[in-house]
């Protein structure tokens, strides 16, 4: 809501949303048209990561599921999945390295079988 | 919990601010000690008492870093182990949480020799600084770097000690500007602490430089990007700093060659300067909080978008009907919905869920008259003070059109909630945001009889004068760290690029009615006109937001 102008008198303490700082610079494979069954995804940063202390998370219809991670590369997040046909949300939180936390979704589609 | 995540992103910025502001204040403290006050302390009259106040203002600096700096590793701590579901073991070994608990053992560690009573041996306390210093660059964008990381890493830990040998150790030196009386103490003083300063803002610009080159890259970034952005607005007050610096250093000049040179205005300029100086921290805390602008190639505002969305366009006067808006409308249609399936209808927005509220055209065309109108409100404040200063006396009534303006917020900043909306105030008070506006509103009431009270002479006190500035100021910086909330989506960085020059016209504002409070003779004078014009600026800036 922007309703408010912001700077008018000057004394306002607002709130926004979590401000971003560790960014998604690519998903592979590309999500958008996937066949269902199991792939091994990698969501790439801009930096470093914490992947100990980062997670990976597969939502449907307000059903959430872990998605385990595996070894990758320090600017990485890696896991395999396993995608039944739909619309699905990849929802990622990473620790970069210098302590920013960070949340996004990456918008999955698994075609019918 | 899950509220405290939603305000994570900003209470954060806030935290990192006053972790810097204390982090400044404690090793400009120490460099300030070691540097100027013990090696002058037997030479001066007050010698004792200026190493005994400086040791002070360090110790407590040091003592809001232990502070401001653990209550931040709680906030980052509590966030992780209720997102990931882990317990605080796992959280403890995660490299930002050692730097901090590092970063937190040095400065107390500090704290307890600066406000002890006997003096601690500078290598000690350099050693300490040291470990700060480190940790607080482990814990920056350098860090996390894929490339070039140890160059980014060490320019980091200039740009920190630069900032804290100059802004950091101000405030020591408007103590030791209030203490020394005599000329050539203070001319001592003031040129020791004059090539400190120049020291402090090499580090800065040969960081910056690097800085300019591996995070920024283009020029386009500068204004394309959130990072680019906030970096223009730090420089612009960078360059305000190096003003009012180069002011104190014609001084220090002066009282070369005449010792009995009043000082007043160096002690003014040096209290603007912590002013601006703890705004830039705010500034740099919130950059720290977007990524580089390099990192961000897509989605970059350019040239033309800018130009296109500042076109000239008459002010929207007229609103569009609170039926129109997304969430009134959405409303009614789920109460058609559960008239027909006869259940109660659905609420189309829950207050403090977290999800943000539906918007559409009509809430654009309402946001940017809310803006319009204000800034006719804050353009005319600054026309009031403009014939004011010109010797209008029934102008110093402008506090007043606060009252109207608290009172214009107060009915549209939330068109859902009461009076216009169904929400009910209390149940309304749950969403941050809404409560936020309602704060705000209170306080312009009660800034705006403050200000009445001290314009009209009814309130003599000479400290209620100084309320319109720090606040006016205290909000310019507040909103530099709003601004910072995005992820440079297109659209809030437009947003943007009109909310940091209001910030920064906030800050000058506020300073310069300090000075104009504070100071004498020509500074005083010409600082009267600067706020009021300010005003003007804000408000002009205000009549030409859009959003779409």
């Amino acid at each position: 809501m922007r309703r408010l102008p912001l700077a008018l008198v000057a004394l306002m303490l607002s709130v926004g949303p979590a401000a971003s700082h560790a960014i998604l610079i690519e998903s592979t494979p590309d999500l958008r048209l996937v066949p269902p069954g199991a792939v091994r995804v990698t969501l790439r940063f801009n930096s470093r990561i914490d992947a100990q202390r980062s997670k990976l998370e597969l939502r449907r219809d307000g059903k959430v599921q872990a998605v385990p991670l595996s070894p990758g590369a320090e600017d990485t997040l890696v896991a395999q999945l396993a995608l039944l046909p739909g619309a699905w949300v990849l929802r990622w939180q990473v620790l970069a390295v210098d302590g920013h936390i960070t949340r996004g979704d990456v918008p999955v589609m698994v075609a019918g079988r | 919990m899950s509220l405290l995540v939603d305000l994570f992103g900003y209470l954060s910025i806030i935290l990192h601010g006053l972790v810097i502001v204390g982090q400044s204040v404690a090793l400009g403290g120490v460099v300030f000690l070691l540097a100027l006050a013990r090696p002058f302390a037997g030479g001066l009259p007050d010698g004792e008492g200026l190493v005994r106040h400086t040791g002070r203002i360090a110790g407590w600096g040091a003592v809001g870093l232990a502070v401001a700096e653990a209550s931040m590793l709680a906030l980052q701590g509590a966030v992780l182990t209720d997102t990931l579901e882990v317990g605080p073991g796992r959280v403890v070994g995660a490299s930002f949480m050692v730097a901090g608990l590092v970063k937190v053992a040095a400065a107390g560690l500090l704290a307890l020799l600066l406000l002890g009573r006997r003096a601690a041996p500078g290598p000690v306390l350099l050693g300490l600084c040291g470990m700060v210093l480190a940790a607080a660059a482990a814990t920056t964008h350098a860090a996390a770097r894929l490339e070039q990381a140890p160059l980014l890493l060490a320019a980091s830990a200039l740009h920190i000690a630069g900032a804290s040998i100059w802004v950091g150790g101000i405030p020591c030196f408007v103590m030791a500007l209030g203490r020394l009386r005599d000329g050539h103490s203070l001319r001592q003083v003031g040129a020791r602490f004059s090539r400190l300063s120049m020291l402090g803002v090499l580090c800065i610009l040969v960081s910056a430089a690097v800085f300019s080159l591996l995070y920024i890259g283009a020029f386009e970034a500068v204004y394309g990007t959130a990072y680019g952005v906030m970096a223009g607005a730090k420089a612009g007050l960078f360059g305000l700093l190096l003003l009012l610096g180069l002011g104190n250093f014609m001084v220090v000049e002066r009282l070369r060659r005449d010792p009995a040179t009043p000082v007043l205005r160096m002690r003014r300029f040096a209290e603007v300067e912590i002013g601006v100086g703890f705004s830039i921290f705010f500034a740099a805390a919130s950059l720290t909080s977007v990524p580089p602008a390099v990192d961000l190639a897509k989605d970059r505002v350019t040239w033309s978008e800018i130009v296109e969305r500042n076109q000239p366009r008459m002010p929207r006067l007229v609103s569009p009907d609170r039926d129109a808006l997304a969430l009134p409308t959405l409303q009614a249609k789920l109460d058609q919905e559960g008239a027909a399936a006869r259940l109660a209808p659905q609420a189309a927005f829950v207050p403090g869920s977290g999800e943000l509220p539906a918007r559409n055209a009509a809430d654009v065309a309402w946001s940017e008259y809310n803006h319009h109108w204000s800034g006719l409100f804050v353009a005319l404040i600054g026309a009031l003070g403009l014939l004011e200063r010109a010797g209008v006396r029934w102008a110093r009534h402008w506090p007043l059109a606060l009252l109207g303006m608290a009172g214009f917020l107060f009915l549209r900043s939330d068109p859902e909630v009461w009076p216009l909306g169904e929400i009910g105030f209390w149940e309304s008070l749950r969403d941050v945001e809404v409560l936020q506006h309602r704060i705000f509103v209170v306080l312009i009431v009660m800034f705006a009889m403050f200000e009445w009270g001290v314009r009209t002479g009814r309130w003599k006190r000479p400290g209620l004068a100084l309320v319109f500035p720090v606040l006016t100021a205290l909000g310019g910086a507040l909103l530099l760290t709003h601004s910072h909330a995005i992820a440079n989506v297109k659209e809030q960085l437009l947003v943007e690029l009109s909310h940091t020059p209001l910030a920064v016209a906030g800050i000058v504002a506020g300073w310069s009615r300090w000075l104009e409070i504070r100071a004498d003779g020509a500074v005083r004078r010409w600082s009267g006109w600067v706020w009021p014009v300010c005003f003007v600026l804000v408000g002009a800036i205000l009549l030409s937001y859009r959003e779409a």
